[in-house]
């Protein structure tokens, strides 16, 4: 505590102490701590002070991006078959034609509008895992994007997600923002026993929202929020630099009645930490995002909104390990082309730029991104020129250290279970091996148990 | 060890607390009037309930619907119809418009229960709801009817305080829970066991109670239990039902199901194991292994009656201990109904709460798992914390506008695209609901001190800290004197936005 920068400047506040207050506090919202803050935050996080299970970190790690297509995407209309008769029999009218895809072998193409991935294949920096599901497959979307969002048997049910058990098994400790949604809502993937990650659709969200029209450092409410919201010997540490009494401020906070709870462990105790890992990991997704701007131009859409978010929190070195986008509108039963066209025109143009931004950042070799959707389609399309939900299908994977090509084995259209593809791939198997190959941990801990891994980096 | 409390140790802050865990807290003036009852009669006034109880209305739509009857005449349509594909499309529309009327009274049934036990006369009986909603955590993921859900509900409000065993009964006849661990389709010829593991490993014993053999033998116990969907109701089929002799925890017998649920009341890990997690849900985490004992032998005595024990708990020194008063995280649905009730105001909107539940991380009627929610600290992370603090907002502010539009904006976005088709009704709520003036009168204005003082009592369980009350102070300073309500808002959300506001 000795070796805090000494100042002695009046400031334009009133007292001494409010002007400390003042600093240290404002202090504390740069990306950089003053070394006697980082101390006592980090004494204060015991877990992180172990620098023997201390996470290894974002901001020089690998990053895994987790590209959620929402509401079943139709797989056989993104990976094509277009040699087999059987597709061009199931789809009379949507099927797409040798004429039409993007060749990536005598047998299979991408969609049309895929161009972007097909060069991103062609430099060998997208793979492709075919017929990825699992056995007895759910055809309701909220139970089957369930299913994948916490890693279960189809008839289990679990309460914390595969990426939220990564970070109960693998990251304890680590910065909140270990995991980033970018979305309203937290996924259910990143549920976890200990609470980690956060989310926010824009950076401004993730933040203390007040209402008091002053901006910046006169805004009173900021100021006294963060004052608030920093656990009770930290601010007593600042009071008692700024020549308080320590003797007044020390008791206990909001709650507390006597001094018996403030042990460590205490209800308090932990919100106050929190409070305070909010107010910091805010401060740094805000000023990241005020100081970086995407490399390329991205295009349009939701998605590509999303990406060059996470492009930007990529950019600025936030700590992250797993970040998680989500893209809806793939329940396709009615007239299903132009809608489809559409989203695969967002998706890969979404992914193109993103790919550019990484190569420009030079972070390409750390950033693998999964894509996954809750199902695919029916084989056979239906009477209203869409499809119905089906079960397996293809995910994408790609970035610059990702293993390129055609994994797995595409279902046979001919064997269906019920009119649907049969999985020749378990997605856990997909997840143990980005788990293992990319993240670089045992599977299965955060899985429940062993899936035979396939060589994907 | 339950030692009962003496009348002269009861004062103002242990009944705001009786009221915080009792119910879902309250005003200034209900904590006076609590108080004023004194020790025995305040818990009596509480765990008996009003005299006059209000009635609790359903929800409209909450009736049993002839299930079969309308899916046979979906299917008359269908017979009617000699191209194919357009009885595809018939059958689909039927489903569509039925998933889409079970998404609609679902996100209804949320918020009518948040309404009740935020108008509730009889305070613990809605809590004590929560509590067995969380304990035979029920989701309707998979139960998919919103009518089943209620009337579990329904289930929990009848028998929640009465005898336990009636309760575990009433529940393994619930069609709700037959659907959700599969006690439906358990044959005699293939038991389920989904049923009868969980009935001892969550609901009455705990694990390590039982054996493998208990549980396949319970298994075969329970079969025969049907869904009449005519009626919507529990149906008894005796032709499935397995009366071969069984044997449970060294017994021998044709037992059914009920049978079952008696052997396993006699064992004396079940009153341990449901007074010890009824403890945990209203007074504190991680009980002394004595008093969990002295609990269980406490609920043995009561001759298994909620009532008797709850009367007991909440007049006991224990209650009111340190490690009690003020120490519990508030759940997403306690931070909810205890903030309107404090402020005596209605929520900022249906529409609000909807997105509350789901982005705080406790959505009524879809718990994570059969265990229920975890709780405590696990309700807790920078994300709901900022979410927490940003709905204060919704409560006491007025120009929350933009705010408001990234909430729409957001429910929209993630939280219906992958579960149906439709947005909730977007309403726009009256925001700043908080009727300033009627927080504190007008003469305090001039006075900081005093109404920084009031304000907390109304909001904190325990006295302010010196560095929490100068801050209140210092900020007031720097809005106009004597403060206008814009001010006092502000004060509020900055009072809201802190971590002890999350405490009760």
């Amino acid at each position: 505590m000795n070796d805090h920068p000494s100042t002695d400047t009046p400031g334009t506040l009133q007292t001494r102490r409010s002007f400390l207050r003042t600093s240290l506090l404002g202090a504390a919202a740069a990306w950089t701590l003053p070394i006697f803050i980082d101390k006592t935050f980090f004494t204060l996080n015991a877990l992180a002070a172990d620098s023997a299970i201390q996470t290894v970190t974002g901001k020089d790690s690998t990053i895994l991006v987790v590209l959620q297509l929402a509401g079943g995407n139709d797989g056989l209309n993104t990976v094509v078959p277009f040699a087999d008769d059987a597709y061009r029999k199931a789809r009379p009218t949507l099927g797409l034609g040798a004429d039409r895809v993007l060749k990536l072998n005598d047998q299979t193409g991408l969609h049309p509008s895929l161009a972007p991935l097909k060069a991103l294949f062609d430099e060998g920096h997208l793979g492709i895992i075919e017929g990825v599901g699992y056995p007895n497959p759910n055809r309701s979307h909220f139970r089957s994007t369930e299913i994948w969002q916490t890693a279960s048997e189809a008839n289990e049910n679990r309460a914390y997600g595969w990426l939220g058990s990564y970070f109960d098994s693998a990251c304890q400790g680590a910065d909140p923002t270990v995991g980033v949604a970018i979305g309203g809502l937290s996924p259910q993937a990143f549920a976890s026993k200990t609470p980690t990650g956060v989310n926010f659709a824009r950076p401004e969200q993730y933040r203390w929202i007040n209402y008091d029209k002053t901006r910046g450092p006169n805004n009173a409410s900021e100021h006294f929020f963060r004052e608030l919201n920093m656990p009770g010997e930290m601010a007593a540490d600042i009071a008692s630099i700024a020549g308080d009494d320590p003797a007044r401020d020390s008791g206990g906070s909001v709650g507390a009645i006597g001094g018996s709870i403030a042990s460590g462990g205490s209800s308090l105790d932990f919100l106050e930490r929190t409070a305070l890992d909010a107010q910091i990991s805010s401060d740094k997704v805000l000023e990241i995002a005020r100081r970086t701007k995407p490399l390329v131009s991205y295009p349009g859409g939701r998605l590509s909104e999303s990406l060059s978010l996470v492009g930007r929190m990529i950019a600025g070195g936030l700590p992250t390990r797993v970040y998680y986008v989500s893209l809806g509108g793939f329940d396709t039963h009615q007239n299903q082309q132009p809608a489809h066209d559409r989203l695969m025109q967002e998706l890969a143009g979404a992914l193109g730029a993103f790919a550019a931004d990484l190569k420009a950042q030079k972070n390409f070799d750390r950033v693998m991104l999964m894509t996954f959707s809750e199902f695919g389609r029916r084989v056979e399309q239906n009477a209203s020129g869409g499809t119905d939900h089906g079960a397996a299908a293809p995910m994408f994977i790609m970035g610059g250290g990702t293993k390129a090509g055609i994994h797995g084995r595409r279902p046979s259209l001919t064997q269906l279970h019920q009119g649907d593809l049969m999985h020749t791939v378990d997605f856990r198997s997909v997840y143990a091996s980005v788990l293992e190959q990319w993240l670089k941990v045992p599977s299965q801990p955060v899985l429940g148990r062993k899936f035979s891994p396939l060589a994907l980096v | 060890m339950l030692t009962p409390l003496p009348a002269d140790r009861w004062d103002r802050t242990k009944a705001a607390h009786l009221l915080n865990r009792a119910g879902f807290g309250g005003t200034p003036a209900q904590i006076d009037a609590l108080h004023k009852l004194g020790l025995a009669s305040a818990v009596r006034s509480l765990v008996d309930g009003p005299a006059q109880p209000k009635p609790v209305l359903p929800p409209p739509w909450a009736k049993p619907q002839d299930l079969a009857s309308k899916r046979d005449g979906m299917r008359d349509q269908v017979a009617m119809s000699a191209d194919g594909k357009e009885r595809g499309e018939i059958q689909k529309r039927f489903n569509q418009m039925q998933r889409r009327e079970q998404v609609g009274h679902t996100r209804d049934l949320g918020i009518w229960w948040l309404a009740q036990m935020r108008t509730t006369n009889d305070p613990l009986l809605e809590k004590l709801t929560l509590f067995w909603h969380g304990h035979f955590a029920t989701s309707v993921v998979k139960v998919r009817d919103a009518f089943w859900m209620w009337q579990q509900n329904e289930a929990f409000r009848r028998f929640g305080r009465g005898h336990f065993g009636a309760l575990v009964k009433a529940i393994s006849r619930d069609p709700a829970m037959l659907i959700w661990l599969d006690l439906r389709d358990s044959r005699k010829s293939h038991p389920n066991e989904n049923f009868a593991r969980e009935l001892m490993e969550l609901f009455t014993l705990g694990e390590g109670h039982y054996t493998e053999k208990d549980v396949t033998e319970a298994a075969r116990a329970f079969t025969g239990y049907r869904l009449n969907f005519r009626e919507q109701s529990f149906r008894y089929a005796a032709s499935e039902h397995d009366d071969t002799p069984k044997e449970l925890f060294g017994r021998k017998g044709k037992f059914d199901g009920d049978a079952v649920i008696d052997l396993i009341l006699a064992k004396p890990e079940c009153p341990r194991f449901i007074a010890k997690k009824l403890w945990q849900f209203f007074a504190y985490e991680e009980p002394e292994p004595a008093l969990v004992n002295h609990l269980g032998e406490t609920f043995r005595l009561c001759d298994y009656e909620v009532r008797p024990l709850l009367l007991r708990m909440f007049s006991s020194e224990e209650f009111y201990s340190d490690r009690a008063i003020g120490t519990q995280i508030k759940s997403p649905v306690q931070w909810l109904v205890s903030t309107a009730r404090i402020f005596d105001t209605d929520y900022p909107s249906p529409f609000v709460l909807f997105f509350a539940m789901r982005q705080l991380g406790q959505i009524l009627f879809l718990p994570p798992s059969v265990k229920g929610w975890d709780g405590g600290k696990a309700w807790i992370s920078t994300s709901t914390l900022l979410a927490r603090y940003n709905l204060s907002g919704l409560f006491v502010e007025t120009a929350t506008g933009p705010m408001l539009q990234g909430i729409q904006k957001a429910v929209r976005d993630l939280g219906f695209d992958t579960m149906n088709d439709e947005p909730p009704s977007v309403r726009m709520p009256d925001a700043g609901a908080v009727d300033v003036a009627k927080l504190i009168p007008a003469a305090l204005r001039t006075e900081p001190a005093k109404l920084i003082e009031t304000l907390a009592g109304r909001l904190f369980s325990g006295p302010l800290a010196p560095r929490q009350r100068d801050a209140f102070l210092d900020f007031l300073k720097t809005k106009p004197s004597p403060p206008d309500d814009a001010s006092i808002r502000s004060l509020l959300h900055l009072m809201m936005s802190t971590p002890g506001f999350q405490l009760c």
